[in-house]
């Protein structure tokens, strides 16, 4: 396969999982992911334990799994004006290509519109993916926001 | 506003919407309350060496905690007494002196003046280096308990010791839950910006009839997926997220208590925090330390939300605690830390951390629901509709006991208490009671 079509599939994947986000299909979101999958969003970009200091975000498979229960929950007050997301995705780059693992990195923009309020998100998203027949899946996805240390207002979904 | 409009405001089982959403109240409770009252500033180990400060406000001032030469910790104004602009602006770092960017007059670590530079255009003006009103100005009174510390904009009389009175016994149990007797912050805060009157979320803490209701979603999410397991053996994070859906007799059972100065507490010796299991290595830690009986004594101190009114909320259990900064009358920064018990297994760290991020976190599954109900509140408060806020549960069957007034859990009486402290803070000084009596 030549780097660029690899890199092709690479992108077509990353932009499938942006997809699934962004229509809050977070149970389709699930399937993209590995079973010992964990997802990251740190407050510093030099964080490096996600289990002895503070983060946003530091779901395990059972909090994952947690979450596309809770997601839109009918009893969940936070869930009751709708969340709309538009993720652009660029600057995909392969760190690392020694299959069936491989290690990337995106830079994304996201709008967010949630509570009659139109939000910015952007960062740097760290993907381990594994391949597997001829597809990938997440085995963790570490987000550095821009902004990982500011004051945030509830984060109603993953970005 | 004078006295008779404010009392006005608060009455026995409610308080009208003003008390939430007219910035000229927030005004006077900036300035009668929160600069009367002793405010948590933050902990002496997030200045952990001579030169080493932390910036942080207290009710809405920029203040600096800086370690001086001498190894005391000072709390000080974050303004330069030249032209007033903001001396440190990062969250925290180390340094020699404190230095203003704009004309370079640096300051010695004690707030003393060390340098203003091109001395000659002072000569025969007045102007003395050695007079307090060109040094960083010190907030009236600043005192640490166990490492904690806080500080009072105006002297109100009391000490902080005082005015603690018997929240001092959490406190004290955090430190006793530490095998070597010290607690140490770790990493940096976790701010969550709210979109409501600060109240809105001092109340909340201690509110035992939320739960159920608005973190319902949470609790049959984490029942659907352990009915989907097979076998379904619950994971370790629903020990954490279960309790919320706890029975209203549950939390009545708990109990809440209503103590001087606004402060109240949930619990006593059980808590929704009971059930943790317990972590190898550190009960044979803390025995090294207490012996058996203490120890027994000291873990079966469960207070849920301990609230150090205004400012400060600690659960003994979980070593997290939460710092209220109000910025004005309808948004107010909460800011989560940390503590390591020094001495006790990493693990115990580690759950703090995951508490924390399940409950606390602005990306969590809990929190979320509370800030929508409080914004809410700040919405249609703000609005004619409808005058008064309800209070009334439990009234009247309050029960004085020497360890303050005790109602169960899902009562008003933790609300209601801090309405009494806030009015007294609000019609002060000109009410004949001193900030002694206040706090008794």
């Amino acid at each position: 396969m030549s780097l660029s079509t690899r890199r092709e599939a690479i992108r077509a994947f990353l932009e499938e999982e942006a997809d699934r986000l962004d229509s809050g299909d977070l149970a389709g979101w699930l399937e993209l992911c590995t079973e010992g999958s964990s997802y990251w969003m740190p407050v510093s970009s030099e964080q490096t334990d996600p289990h002895h200091e503070i983060s946003l975000l530091y779901e395990n498979r059972t909090l994952m799994e947690l979450r596309v229960r809770n997601f839109g929950h009918r009893l969940a007050p936070s869930f009751e004006t709708p969340v709309r997301c538009s993720h652009l995705i660029g600057r995909i780059r392969i760190r690392d290509d020694t299959p069936p693992e491989l290690e990337v990195t995106a830079r994304f923009h996201c709008v967010m519109w949630y509570r009659n309020e139109q939000r910015i998100f952007a960062g740097d998203s760290r993907y381990d993916l594994l391949e597997k027949g001829g597809s990938f899946r997440i085995r963790r996805k570490r987000v550095d926001l821009l902004n990982a240390d500011a004051s945030h207002k509830s984060i109603p979904i993953y970005l | 506003m004078d006295r008779r409009k404010l009392n006005d405001l608060v009455r026995e089982d409610r308080v009208h919407r003003r008390v939430y959403t007219d910035p000229e109240i927030f005004d006077l409770e900036m300035a009668r309350l929160w600069s009367r009252a002793w405010i948590y500033v933050g902990h002496e180990s997030q200045v952990p060496e001579v030169g080493c400060y932390y910036t942080t406000t207290v009710g809405t001032r920029p203040v600096v905690m800086v370690r001086d030469e001498t190894d005391r910790v000072r709390v000080l104004h974050n303004r330069c007494a030249h032209k007033g602009a903001r001396i440190v602006t990062r969250p925290s770092g180390r340094s020699s002196v404190l230095r203003c960017p704009y004309h370079g007059w640096s300051y010695h670590l004690d707030g003393s003046l060390a340098v203003a530079p091109h001395p000659t255009g002072f000569e025969g003006t007045g102007f003395d280096r050695c007079d307090p009103a060109f040094h960083l100005k010190p907030l009236a009174r600043s005192a640490s308990y166990g490492g904690f510390v806080f500080a009072q904009i105006e002297d109100s009389g009391v000490d902080l010791e005082t005015f603690l009175g018997d929240t001092r016994r959490t406190l004290d149990n955090v430190l006793d839950r530490a095998p070597e007797g010290r607690v140490t912050v770790v990493g940096p805060g976790l701010p969550y910006l709210h979109e409501c009157n600060w109240k809105m979320f001092v109340e909340n803490l201690n509110d035992a009839v939320h739960p159920m209701v608005a973190h319902a979603s949470v609790g049959d999410a984490c029942r659907r997926y352990m009915a989907d397991l097979s076998p379904p053996e619950p994971p370790p994070e629903a020990q954490i997220i279960d309790p919320f859906g706890s029975s209203y007799e549950f939390f009545d059972k708990m109990g809440v208590t209503a103590l001087p100065c606004g402060h109240s507490y949930m619990g006593a010796t059980s808590s929704i925090h009971t059930g943790y299991s317990d972590i190898p290595g550190y009960h044979e830690a803390l025995v090294a330390r207490h012996g058996e009986q203490k120890t027994r004594a000291v873990l079966s101190q469960n207070r849920h939300n301990t609230i150090v009114y205004p400012s400060f909320t600690i659960k003994d259990a979980i070593q997290a605690l939460r710092v209220v900064r109000p910025i004005s009358v309808r948004e107010t920064l909460i800011d989560t830390y940390h503590l390591r018990l020094e001495g006790a297994p990493e693990a115990l760290l580690r759950r703090t951390i995951t508490y924390s991020r399940l409950i606390n976190s602005p990306a969590s599954m809990v929190g979320p629901d509370d800030w929508e109900c409080y914004t809410r509140m700040q919405e249609a408060l703000s609005h004619d509709g409808g005058d008064w806020v309800y209070l009334g549960r439990h009234l009247h069957q309050e029960h004085d006991t020497n360890d303050g007034l005790r109602a169960p859990g899902t009562s008003d009486l933790s609300a209601r208490n801090q309405f009494k402290a806030w009015l007294e803070y609000l019609t002060g000084p000109e009410t004949e009671m001193t900030g002694e009596a206040r706090c008794r």
